[in-house]
Parts: C-alpha cells; structure tokens; sequence
C-alpha cells in the first residue's frame, strides 16, 4: 500500500556515489598494505591516502599536509574542541560557542564543562544568525577557543564566520568551524580564511560514512585525544583506513558547488513554492543567506511525531539525524525561539545529487496530504496546539 | 521510535476520528489536555437509553495517542453505560504496546472519557 521513499534527507546522509564505492572496492580488493608500513605495498597504500588528502585538500583550499584524517566529523569536533582546550590545565580556559551547534559540539563543550573549562553559549537570532557582534563580545582573555558551524545542519543558514575569523584573529583566539554541511556545498577556502580548525566529513558528500578530517592552520597544536600510534602526525593514532580515506578523496573530487549548488538550490526552491500553499507553513532560516540543498519547515497545527510518522514513505528529519531518537524538540529552532509545539512541528527537507525534479512535486503533495489529515484530526484543538 | 501493527492499523484508519452532529440528542462532551506532553483529546459519546450510541473524538497527539483514542471510542460504541463507565483505557491499550514514557498520555484520553461521564452525570 505504501508509495515508493523519496529520499530528502542528505543533510542527514547521502547515497554513496557509485564512483566512490567502484573505486573503494577496487581498493579493497587490490590494496590492503598499511599506509605506515615502509615495503611496497604499504607505500602502496601510503601513496593512495596521499592522493585522497590532495584531493580533500583541493576542494576546501587547505594544503593537504595541515588535514588529519579521522573517522568522521563528530571525532574531528571532539579533537578540535578537547584537542586546544585540554592543552593547558594549569591555567582557566574559556571556550565561546552558541546553542544551536550540532551535539557533537554541544555535548563535548559541556563535558568540558565537567572538567572546569568556562562556556558560553552565543544565542541565535530568531531568524537563525549566530551574529558575529555577540561571539567576540563573548571572548574574555580566558578564551581559548570559538567554535561555530559555518551552515547550520537542522535550518541551512550560513554563518558569518570570516567576520568571526577576523574578530578571533585580531585577539589571538583560535577559531573552529564544523563545516560537515558546509564542505563542497558552498565555497570554502581554508588556506585564505581565517580559520584555524576546521571539520570535515564524508558521508554528507555522496561519500562513506565512518571517514572525516581535520584541518590545521600552521601555528595550532593539539593535544591528542587517541593514543597509541603516531599516525597522523601524532595526532590520531590508528591504523589508517586506506579504503575509506580513498573514497573520501573520491567524494570530495566529485563534488563541484559551482554545478550542484545552482541545481539544488532551484530544487530545494521548488519545493518550497508547493509547500508554501499549505495554510500557516513558514520557513525557519534566513531564506537570504542559506546553503542551497537546506529547506526547515513548521507546519503549525499537527503534531510533529505524528507528522513525521504520516509521512514515513518520504525520508525527511525532525531535525538533526543525529537526534532522531530523543523526544525533545529541536534545540536549534527553541534556540531561534521557536516553542517546542512548533518546533515539533517543523520538518528538514534536504535535497543532493541523486534528487530527481519529479520527486519535489510528490514530496510536497504527501506532506500536503498529511498535514491536512492530521488537521482535520485535531480539529477544535486548543491555540496552543498551533502557537 | 517503533509502533506496533496495532498502531500502525488505527492510526492509518482512526475511524472514530470523527466530530459528532452538536445538535445530536444525548451527546456528551469532554476534553482533556497536557501541553508539557504535547497532547489535547476531546471525545464525544452520544448516550441514549443508558447506550453508548455512537462516539467521536479529535486529537493532538503522537500515533499511540490517535490510536489508543480510536481503540477506546471502538470499545465504548455499542456499550451500555454502566459498561461503558468501566472502561480501563491502560488495559484496553495493553495490545498497542505503548512505551512506559508514554503513559501519561492514555491517562489524558481517561481524562476526556471521564470528563464526558461528569458531563452525563450533571445532566441526568
């Protein structure tokens, strides 16, 4: 009974692209050296991840010996984050971030909490701007560290992080920016920003999950938070994953913003355009300066477990995946002051390179049909129901 | 989150989700709410001759709350009311399989049912 899945949820994750995964299998099957190894078919290896890094390196502008490899971008915000901060003990840190950062970054900076580092939690504008004004006026001399997502995973919006950059910069405090939304969508030019860590995965980019990166302006040290190796300059212990580190070089070569951006853009726009005929839909997100492949929608009036449930034949989040399973509502839409009926109520559409142009006018006509059913369900019911 | 067949099935097709004539002879009403859960109910049962003639009921709320409202407005139609006035809506949705944390939101559809029964209670 049930239609076919449409699949709008790449800000999730994405397909892998069949060039990646042709290109992991030939080698696995052909190349199974360790990349520190110094005979023949560990150089092998060696050489494969060093092409993979240059090709990463390439498409975000980073010399491809400032990227440490890693196992996705929840590791890489984990080092980035406990990697400067946990460098001087003896001495109070201060760590500036804002509330509606992924929980890869959230949770670390309150376990760091834990352990005595100062935080502050920047908040958003209602339209879901993490102004640049409010996170350097947070920096005391305590300040180690900044970290703010360059475009949001749950709304789109893009933050101002040169401004931040150059504000950092000019009070000698480092700048992080988890770009896993970000990389190979929108422009990115690390070696000419004023960034100093920067998040990197794979898996949002038609590529394999289980693979990200780090990347290091020349001047940053880290303590490790692996131990047991001296891969990776010291920084990541671990036996390099030659395969999946090649198919993240693969993905970031294939990925070209200037083609796919226009495209996803006009895609996401049509999408809107028939969602905005259902009474009541309003975006959430700057419309003017969001990331193309991003549309964040409430629907006032339905129930958002409900929502989402009807809506089971088309793959779409609540908000971030990674949250999927936790009954609250989403921290980045109450921290743009949404209430948590409304934002229960919001859904995240995320179109990529496999979206088809037919699929946006049946997404919207299922979520049109939902939404009016579950209305109808909840006819007469209360204004905070809607509110 | 996993759902049962059972929800799956009342939550496709509730079919009790419906609003009952206000004009009928005999109908009841009863809401109950609990915005921290994010739940509203109100159900509608028209009562006359001391049965339970027919039910309706509106809801905001998660499927095992549209579906355990749809198996309760299913039990009491057709029932007499002193039946009906026994309902043990947690035992009649043990089948839905509804999660422990879950649970206060079958006592707002109690709520609502009891409140139709003071309504009917006044009036009589």
């Amino acid at each position: 009974m049930s239609a076919a899945e449409i699949y709008l949820d790449y800000a999730a994750t994405a397909p892998v692209d069949p060039a990646v995964s042709a290109a992991m299998a030939d080698c696995l099957a052909r190349e199974f050296g360790n990349p520190s190894s110094l005979h023949a078919t560990g150089r092998r290896a060696r050489q494969l991840v060093e092409a993979a890094r240059a090709a990463v390196g390439a498409r975000v502008g980073a010399p491809p010996e400032r990227l440490v490899f890693t196992s996705g971008a929840t590791e890489s915000n984990n080092l980035a984050l406990q990697g400067v901060l946990l460098r001087s003990r003896a001495r109070r840190v201060h760590l500036v971030t804002s509330r509606i950062e992924h929980k890869s970054v959230l949770d670390v900076a309150h376990a760091l909490e834990q352990g005595g580092v100062a935080v502050t939690y920047v908040d958003a504008t209602p339209d879901g701007h993490v102004e640049p004004e409010r996170v350097l006026e947070a920096i005391t001399p305590d300040t180690q560290l900044v970290s703010i997502m360059h475009v949001n995973n749950e709304t789109g919006v893009i933050q101002d992080v040169l401004a931040i950059g150059a504000g950092c910069r000019a009070r000698g405090v480092l700048l992080h920016v988890d770009a896993a939304q970000s990389a190979g969508k929108v422009p990115l030019d690390l070696a000419a920003a004023p960034i100093d860590l920067c998040s990197l995965t794979a898996h949002k980019l038609c590529g394999p999950k289980g693979v990200g990166a780090l990347y290091l302006a020349p001047r940053v040290t880290l303590v490790p938070q692996l131990h047991g190796g001296e891969q990776e300059r010291s920084l990541r212990a671990g036996t390099l994953a030659t395969h999946q580190i090649l198919g993240m070089g693969k993905a970031y070569e294939l990925a070209d913003p200037a083609r796919e951006a226009p495209r996803l853009a006009a895609l996401r726009d049509r999408l809107w355009q028939a969602l905005a005929g259902i009474e009541g839909a309003r975006q959430n997100g700057d419309p003017g300066r969001r990331a193309g492949h991003i549309l964040n929608v409430s629907f006032p009036g339905v129930e958002g477990e409900s929502l989402r449930f009807a809506l089971r034949d088309l793959a779409v989040s609540a908000g971030s995946a990674c949250a999927a399973d936790s009954p609250e509502a989403s921290h980045v839409l109450t921290g743009m002051g949404r209430s948590d009926v409304l934002a229960g109520s919001s859904l995240r559409f995320s179109v990529g390179r496999f979206t088809a142009e037919d699929e946006i006018p049946e997404a919207a006509a299922r979520v049109a049909a939902a939404v009016a059913r579950l209305r109808t369900l909840a006819e007469s019911a209360p204004m905070w129901c809607s509110a | 989150m996993e759902y049962s067949p059972a929800v799956v099935r009342h939550f496709d097709a509730p079919h009790w989700a419906r609003e009952l004539p206000r004009d009928a002879p005999g109908l009841v009403s009863g809401d109950a709410e609990d915005r921290t859960l994010h739940v509203w109910i109100r159900f509608q049962l028209q009562l006359i001759d001391g049965v339970v003639r027919a039910v309706g009921f509106r809801a905001f709320g998660c499927p095992h709350t549209v579906a355990a409202a749809n198996v309760v407005a299913e039990w009491l139609e057709g029932r007499s009311v002193a039946k009906a006035r026994g309902i043990d809506v947690r035992g009649l949705c043990a089948h839905l399989t509804v999660p422990v944390e879950k649970l206060g939101k079958l006592l707002r559809i109690e709520d609502a049912v009891a409140a139709c029964w003071r309504t009917y209670s006044q009036g009589s």
